[in-house]
């Protein structure tokens, strides 16, 4: 119950984080200059019509009146309506999620299996050419600019071998895990070099543990020392790194989701960005936050698998 | 290890994705410019080969040339549509589709540059100019019920209405539509109005069936229905809208049954420019739009492929703020124009597709061709800037963040300008804010374009012409005043002869260009591209294209 205990409290110490997340947002966005009226009708509209769009969305309330209309609002489920697209917010986002968070999903599960190979032989043959080549390869893939590996891969395994669709993301989990390969290897490709990185370099702290050297005086093999002694003990600090990571992709994926033709939140962000869309914009800075936090509090519960002396309190 | 409650850590994270939803707010790429809301109506006419209009009568229904039924169709675009509601949206994304789901009394043709009967037979117009008559032919929506005068009268009266409609300054000059019966429509005037049946054909007045949208305003956008050829199957936001052919539509096609010819529409969002040419080339997409024009040409040279330019009501071009100095001076604004090589901006930015403009506002049915070019001509260009108070201050060009190819456009003309002496900075800013901007007059130059939302000259003549029109638009955000062009436009609004129309329009055109109004780039088509097996589609001037008469030829 320890646990349980633990989760809630984490939990609700998300709500004043997230309160302050969307006021910085929320004045940040409208500090910019930029109406979403103006935007939105494109400058033929008359006053009187700009006028009355204002009104609608409460854009001609003062700010702190929007502010906590809005708050009262989300307390109750409800984000507002998008000014771009007239249907709720929540509808909106919801519709986005399920593509993002599969393809983020599937881009850290493709880096988590070319890490934990890849990261223990570089680690078992340190400083020697193999390290050396898996240590250049990732810095090569890390510093490849996203759209442009997307594109390298649509043209190879889209028009030339035509083993991938090259846009969309498809229907069905069948459907999703292919349509979503390539887009989900790039993901995968940039994350894994940092993971690798990470993951080397505790590998080799542990591997110097006193208790390696027992393990190994056992007479284990080297490779069963590695998986059953080494690997769990030097895998918290990359599942943070992986964490942090994701969190930055739960909105930065934008690149991939453009480059092929994903609908999830990354494109949202965007777009309601550029219209100054704000009930979007608001509603889609709450989601990430939560999300966000959310992959840390798994992240952190993580660690009692991987760590049974992990206790929380 | 106990104890891994650690808030900083947190934080961290949190401030990060903060950092990162500012950082797109800072520095946004090119999104659909919001600069300009596009054109019209709904229905139309037959594909080239099939029925012309007097056919669409049931009766003695010759066939006029040979389709082939059914298939389906993928189609790739840039935008999405953002709601199939029509009084909602300005976006081309959303217009667009709306125009193959809804219909008007009054269509744009084929060509969309002129206007063709939708869902009235015929109309009647009284001695004065002031009434108009409306006669609905039988049609029905995709549910089975007529569309009744009721409908149409709900969907214009809402359009008209500014506190609904974007777009209410286009019916302006309505006094009342009333429905005389179930069949007949009629709209009276306050004053003549050339335009009307081009505003009577205008998107925002499509006709939605009003019981159903009454019953539920809110989900309309999401499940429309109309009386259009086509009707939506399936929308997902930010993904795909699919098209299944309306059985109840009335017009037929070139073999004498009812339109259209395909079975299903598939209309993708794919918003990079890369993936739609690589889907088409890799068979995913039959057809796709706004073809990149650095693609075009190795598009067009394949054997397959069918490569389309199509001249739209879309005009590229330098907006000039008049309020300020030194564009208040008429010498500088023709200097900006005498040292521009516009020559070298169509060839090197719109890879030679594309018209020089010898006009201030889209080439529209009555542009004037024989209004003189201004030159490109940098003695010229110097001789008028000596007349000039011009001090060398740094001019600032406008251009939307992340929009390669104007920022192309503001290279080339801080060279040209240099040439002659101007001084001048490139400054890129997010599209909202450029437009925020513009629109207060807190800019100098700004590199962006406009397009036409109907297919009469009225609309953009005026808005970009009058500084006084209605709408307080200030010609456009540019400020340009001229009492005898605003005097000449009013004419040629009222005026209910072409001819005269079409004088007054060619003296507008030489006036305000000749003024210096901007300095205009191109005359931009629209380009798409498609497999050659893709009969029948064709993109008006207006920008969108009838899927009702598109075949496939496989």
């Amino acid at each position: 119950m320890r646990l349980l205990g633990y989760i809630i409290r984490r939990l609700i110490q998300m709500i004043p984080v997230l309160i302050g997340i969307t006021l910085m947002a929320f004045l940040f966005v409208k500090l910019l200059p930029g109406d979403p009226i103006l935007i939105l009708t494109g400058g033929k509209a008359s006053p009187e019509t700009v006028a009355a769009l204002r009104a609608k969305f409460g854009l001609d309330q003062p700010l702190y009146i929007q502010y906590l209309l809005f708050l009262r609002n989300a307390a109750q489920g409800d984000l507002g309506t998008s000014i771009l697209q007239r249907d709720p917010v929540v509808d909106i986002v919801i519709e986005r999620i399920a593509p993002s968070a599969f393809l983020i999903a599937y881009g850290s599960l493709i880096a988590i299996l070319l890490t934990i190979p890849f990261s223990i032989i570089s680690a078992m043959r340190a400083d020697q050419p193999v390290d050396h080549s898996i240590r250049i390869g990732g810095m090569v893939t890390f510093a490849m600019p996203s759209f442009w590996l997307g594109l390298l891969l649509m043209l190879l395994f889209g028009l030339k071998l035509k083993l991938f669709p090259i846009s969309g993301w498809g229907e069905g989990f069948l459907g999703h895990l292919k349509y979503l390969f390539m887009p989900s290897l790039v993901i995968g490709v940039y994350l894994a070099p940092m993971l690798i990185q990470s993951l080397r370099s505790s590998l080799l702290e542990i591997m110097q543990a006193e208790y390696i050297e027992a393990a190994r005086a056992k007479g284990l093999s080297p490779l069963r020392v590695m998986l059953k002694h080494v690997l769990r003990n030097a895998l918290i600090p990359t599942v943070t790194i992986l964490a942090v990571n994701i969190g930055w992709l739960i909105g930065g994926s934008v690149v991939i989701e453009t480059v092929f033709s994903i609908p999830g939140l990354g494109l949202l962000l965007v777009r309601s960005v550029n219209y100054r869309d704000y009930p979007t914009i608001q509603g889609l800075t709450l989601v990430f936050g939560v999300l966000v936090m959310l992959v840390n509090l798994i992240a952190d519960l993580s660690y009692a698998i991987i760590d049974p002396r992990v206790v929380y309190e | 290890m106990e104890n891994i409650r650690n808030p900083k850590r947190h934080m961290g994270v949190l401030m990060v994705m903060l950092a990162f939803v500012l950082l797109v707010v800072a520095c946004q790429p090119a999104p659909a410019q919001p600069t300009e809301a596009p054109p019209p109506p709904a229905t139309t006419e037959a594909p080239m080969e099939a029925a012309p209009t007097e056919m669409t009568t049931t009766e003695g229904c010759t066939p006029t040339g040979e389709v082939k039924r059914g298939g389906e169709l993928t189609l790739a675009r840039l935008e999405e549509p953002l709601s199939l509601d029509p009084i909602l949206i300005t976006d081309n994304g959303s217009i667009y589709l709306q125009e193959q789901i809804f219909e008007t009394l009054v269509v744009p043709d084929e060509t969309g540059a002129g206007l063709a009967p939708g869902l009235a037979e015929s109309w009647d117009v009284s001695g004065d100019g002031l009434t108009y008559t409306f006669h609905m032919r039988d049609s029905n929506f995709s549910n089975g019920d007529p569309v009744t005068a009721d409908d149409v009268v709900f969907s214009l009266q809402r359009a008209a209405d500014p506190d609904v409609s974007q777009y209410a300054f286009a019916y302006q000059a309505f006094d009342t539509i009333t429905a005389l019966d179930d069949k007949t429509v009629e709209v009276k005037l306050s004053q003549p109005y050339a335009p009307l049946l081009s505003a009577v054909s205008l998107f925002t007045g499509l006709t939605v069936p009003k019981d159903i949208y009454q019953a539920d305003p809110e989900g309309f956008g999401n499940k429309p229905v109309g009386s259009g050829p086509f009707m939506v199957e399936e929308y997902t936001r930010g993904d795909r809208v699919v098209l299944a052919p309306n059985p109840y539509y009335w017009k037929l096609g070139a073999d004498c049954q009812p339109l259209p010819y395909l079975d299903k529409i598939t209309v993708l969002y794919i918003p990079e420019a890369n993936s739609r040419v690589l889907g088409l080339r890799n068979g995913d997409f039959d057809v796709i739009d706004n073809v990149p024009f650095s693609e075009a040409s190795s598009l067009e040279s394949e054997n397959n492929l069918l490569l389309e330019v199509a001249p739209i009501y879309k005009l590229d071009y330098l907006y000039i703020n008049h309020s300020k100095a030194p564009f208040d001076d008429k010498n500088f604004d023709l200097a900006l124009n005498y040292a521009t090589d516009r020559e070298a901006i169509l060839n090197t930015v719109f890879f030679g597709y594309g018209d020089l403009p010898n006009d201030y506002m889209p080439k529209m049915n009555f542009w004037d061709p024989d209004v003189p070019l201004i030159p490109y001509d940098q003695a010229k260009a110097e001789e008028l800037l000596a007349q000039t108070n011009y001090d060398g201050r740094t001019i600032e060009i406008l251009v939307g963040a992340g929009d390669a190819p104007r920022k192309q456009i503001a290279t080339i003309l801080q060279q040209n300008w240099a040439a002659v002496g101007i001084n001048s900075e490139i400054v890129e800013l997010d599209v909202g804010t450029a437009w925020d901007r513009t629109v207060a007059g807190d800019y100098d130059v700004n590199v962006s374009y406009i397009t036409s939302d109907i297919n009469d000259d009225d609309e953009l003549a005026t808005f970009q012409g009058d500084y006084w029109a209605a709408g307080d638009t200030q010609a456009f955000f540019s400020r340009y005043q001229n009492q005898d062009a605003s005097d000449l436009l009013k004419k040629a609004r009222e005026s209910l002869d072409p001819n005269e129309r079409a004088k007054y329009y060619s003296e507008i055109q030489n006036t305000v260009y000749w003024d210096g109004y901007s300095v205009p780039f191109n005359f931009t088509p629209a380009v798409t591209s498609s497999w050659n097996y893709v009969k029948d589609f064709h993109t008006l001037t207006t920008g969108w294209w009838w899927l009702e008469s598109v075949w496939l030829d496989k």
